[in-house]
């Protein structure tokens, strides 16, 4: 965590006054500045505000009749049952979507990392290809599809249709491996192989190796993608954001709050919904990060491993 | 391997030739495997293509075939008969319909139109109709007239590329800063900087949303909202950047200090040279961001059609066509910049993905 320490161009030669270290950390400020802006501009004060607006009555439509509420949207929430049950739902993605995912990406990784498989590049980009593909696309493939399954097998069949879009969610996780398999396989190749031929040496077979070298090994990215999936299946920002299908979105809580904010504009009730979200959230990032201490290997101490 | 060479009584060349032949059969499955399964996992993409070649009539036919193809007919008396699948006593004919009625029909011989009309008993709704392989563009000439994909392009096209600017020149000297300059608690601030990632971008979006709106800034309706943000840098990509940044040997900075270059020159001309793949991955993500975005053009770009992008535009579209092949042309105008954009730059692109990841 001492990066910032050791970073340094300006601090190799010893700082013989205190107003070259302080010149140099004006000028670096400077180089942040941007960021520090739209830190307090974009996420620091609208954060506080709808903390403020949780509070309130708050109404799209009038704004002025705003009154301070206390804890009355947050009450509310415990007794909204579709609000309990779009909670559930962006759980439920947590829970399984990402195993799926998970899963998928590791196996896939796995193989790869075969000498014998031929045609390694063209495969990767092929399946990562997935990964980039527009929700708006998938939807309408998914949509699609449906329908002429409809057309042509269900309804000569007199069989009811399809109902919901609960298998778009599944297939929707499976091409999304893309990141985490090209993250988890670059961690795969990069595990040396003096250990595996150590484990070898020592009577290991394939298997042994994969769970007692390989996983441990590469843990490190395991909790990287984890965390990735965590964050997107919340609303935080992702490496590859596909965008956002309007009626059915991935996350049903976000969905949810959306519609409180702009159907019922109560946008009060809306950001005590975003907060209860971002409490939650925090709590299984704290969790995951806390775990972390006992499953993930970090190589050294004082490595340049952070977060 | 040991038991193979136990059970092959004949010499070691027999069973070295095992061996290969075991080995052989081993690249052989894994291989087959990969590619039964890459086939299974992007096969609806064929689907899409051939679905939206395919002419709408074909849907309603569950005897159609599954490429794009079209009915023959035959013009008789100035009208277009549908060719069917006759059985009759010469085996099966390709007969035109000339008056359908339900227990017998006549037929017209579409080799023989002279010899007039041929009775033929039967329910003429069992006979399948001939279907001769036609891929049509109707589809997308239909997409084209009723949503404006072209308009869609252009805007997308120059958000993308105002907000790239601005996204690129602040998180490039942010991550600068950050991987460069000894700044007291500059460790918490990148620890900021971090968390800021996990933040799930509703609980942002009101307050912002009342920024931008009539009562603050009015910017609603216009391309700002999706604009201005960038020029603040985005914490992942800075994330990412600083990574790379901090893996630039610092010698060269420092004969270029001691040469009297200010911090921006050396950022300009010794970090950026060095550092061309991960600022192209950044740009691309950047793009496929803008590309993708549909709940801010919803949000801010719902009242002036005239200015939305290209995801949420064909999105929005659904409301007018809810045909099969009609979705499939949507999904697959949509998709197709990005896939090319991927697979020109395949090579650095996925590569960077992996070396800077792992740093982490």
């Amino acid at each position: 965590m001492d990066i910032v320490n050791r970073s340094g161009a300006f601090s190799k030669s010893k700082p013989i006054k205190g107003t070259r270290l302080q010149q140099e950390a004006r000028i670096g400020l400077l180089f942040l500045s941007p960021w520090l802006i739209g830190f307090i501009v974009l996420k620091a004060l609208p954060i506080l505000a709808s903390l403020v607006f949780s509070l309130t009555d708050f109404h799209m439509l009038t704004p002025a009749e705003t009154k301070f509420i206390g804890l009355r949207n947050y009450v509310h929430f415990i007794g909204d049952g579709n609000a309990l049950a779009s909670l559930f739902g962006s759980l439920s993605y947590f829970i399984f979507t990402i195993p799926i995912e998970m899963f998928f990406a590791l196996a896939l990784a796995a193989i790869f990392t075969s000498a014998r498989l031929k045609g390694k590049r063209i495969s990767r980009t092929l399946i990562f290809m997935t990964s980039i593909i527009p929700a708006t696309s998938i939807f309408f493939i998914f949509q699609g599809s449906l329908q002429y399954i409809q057309n042509l097998i269900l309804e000569p069949l007199n069989l009811p249709p399809i109902q919901g879009n609960g298998l778009l969610l599944p297939f929707m996780a499976l091409w999304s491996i893309g990141p985490g398999f090209l993250v988890l396989y670059g961690a795969m190749e990069s595990v040396p192989n003096e250990i595996y031929e150590a484990a070898r040496v020592d009577g290991a077979g394939p298997f042994a190796r994969f769970f007692y070298v390989t996983l441990p090994m590469i843990s490190p990215a395991i909790f990287f993608t984890l965390v990735i999936n965590l964050t997107g299946a919340f609303g935080g920002a992702v490496l590859l954001d596909r965008g956002y299908i309007l009626r059915f979105s991935l996350s049903p809580m976000e969905s949810y709050i959306n519609n409180v904010m702009f159907s019922e504009t109560n946008l009060g009730y809306a950001s005590a919904l975003a907060w209860v979200t971002f409490a939650i959230m925090m709590t299984l990032t704290i969790v995951l990060f806390r775990s972390s201490r006992r499953w993930v290997y970090f190589p050294e101490e004082n490595s340049d491993v952070e977060i | 391997m040991l038991k193979f060479r136990k059970r092959t009584a004949r010499g070691r060349d027999v069973s070295r030739l095992t061996l290969r032949l075991w080995d052989f059969t081993g690249t052989a499955i894994l291989n087959l495997f990969m590619f039964l399964f890459i086939l299974a996992y992007l096969s609806p993409l064929p689907f899409m293509v051939i679905a939206s070649l395919t002419p709408h009539a074909q849907f309603l036919d569950a005897n159609a075939p599954v490429l794009p193809s079209r009915r023959i007919t035959f013009n008789y008396e100035g009208k277009d008969l549908v060719v069917y699948n006759v059985p009759t006593e010469n085996g099966i004919q390709h007969w035109a319909l000339y008056k359908p009625s339900r227990q017998s029909s006549e037929f017209i011989d579409p080799q023989h139109p002279e010899n007039g009309t041929i009775h033929w008993v039967g329910q003429w709704r069992t006979l399948k109709s001939v279907y001769t392989f036609s891929p049509t563009l109707d589809n997308f000439k239909n997409f084209l007239e009723i949503t404006n994909v072209r308009l869609y392009f252009k805007n997308t096209m120059i958000v993308a590329l105002i907000s790239e600017i601005g996204i690129l020149c602040s998180s490039i000297a942010v991550a600068y800063g950050f991987s460069r300059f000894r700044i007291p608690g500059g460790k918490y601030i990148f620890f900021l900087l971090i968390a800021t990632i996990m933040i799930p971008s509703n609980i942002t979006l009101v307050p912002t949303y009342f920024l931008f709106s009539g009562h603050m800034l009015n910017w609603i309706g216009t391309w700002l909202p999706l604009i201005v943000p960038h020029f603040f840098g985005s914490a992942i990509f800075i994330f990412l950047l600083r990574q790379n940044f901090k893996g630039i040997p610092r010698d060269l900075d420092e004969a270029a200090m001691l040469d009297g270059a200010s911090p921006l020159r050396i950022l300009i001309s010794v970090i950026l040279p060095q550092s061309i793949p991960v600022v192209t991955t950044v740009a691309l993500l950047h793009f496929f961001y803008i590309w993708n975005e549909t709940r801010l053009a919803s949000l801010y770009l719902g009242i002036r059609p005239d200015l939305q992008l290209i995801s949420f535009g064909v999105q929005r579209s659904q409301t007018f066509f809810f045909t099969p092949e009609t979705l499939m042309v949507g999904a697959l105008l949509v998709m197709i910049v990005p896939v090319v954009v991927l697979f020109l730059s395949q090579r650095f692109f996925m590569q960077d993905m992996i070396v800077t990841q792992i740093e982490k």
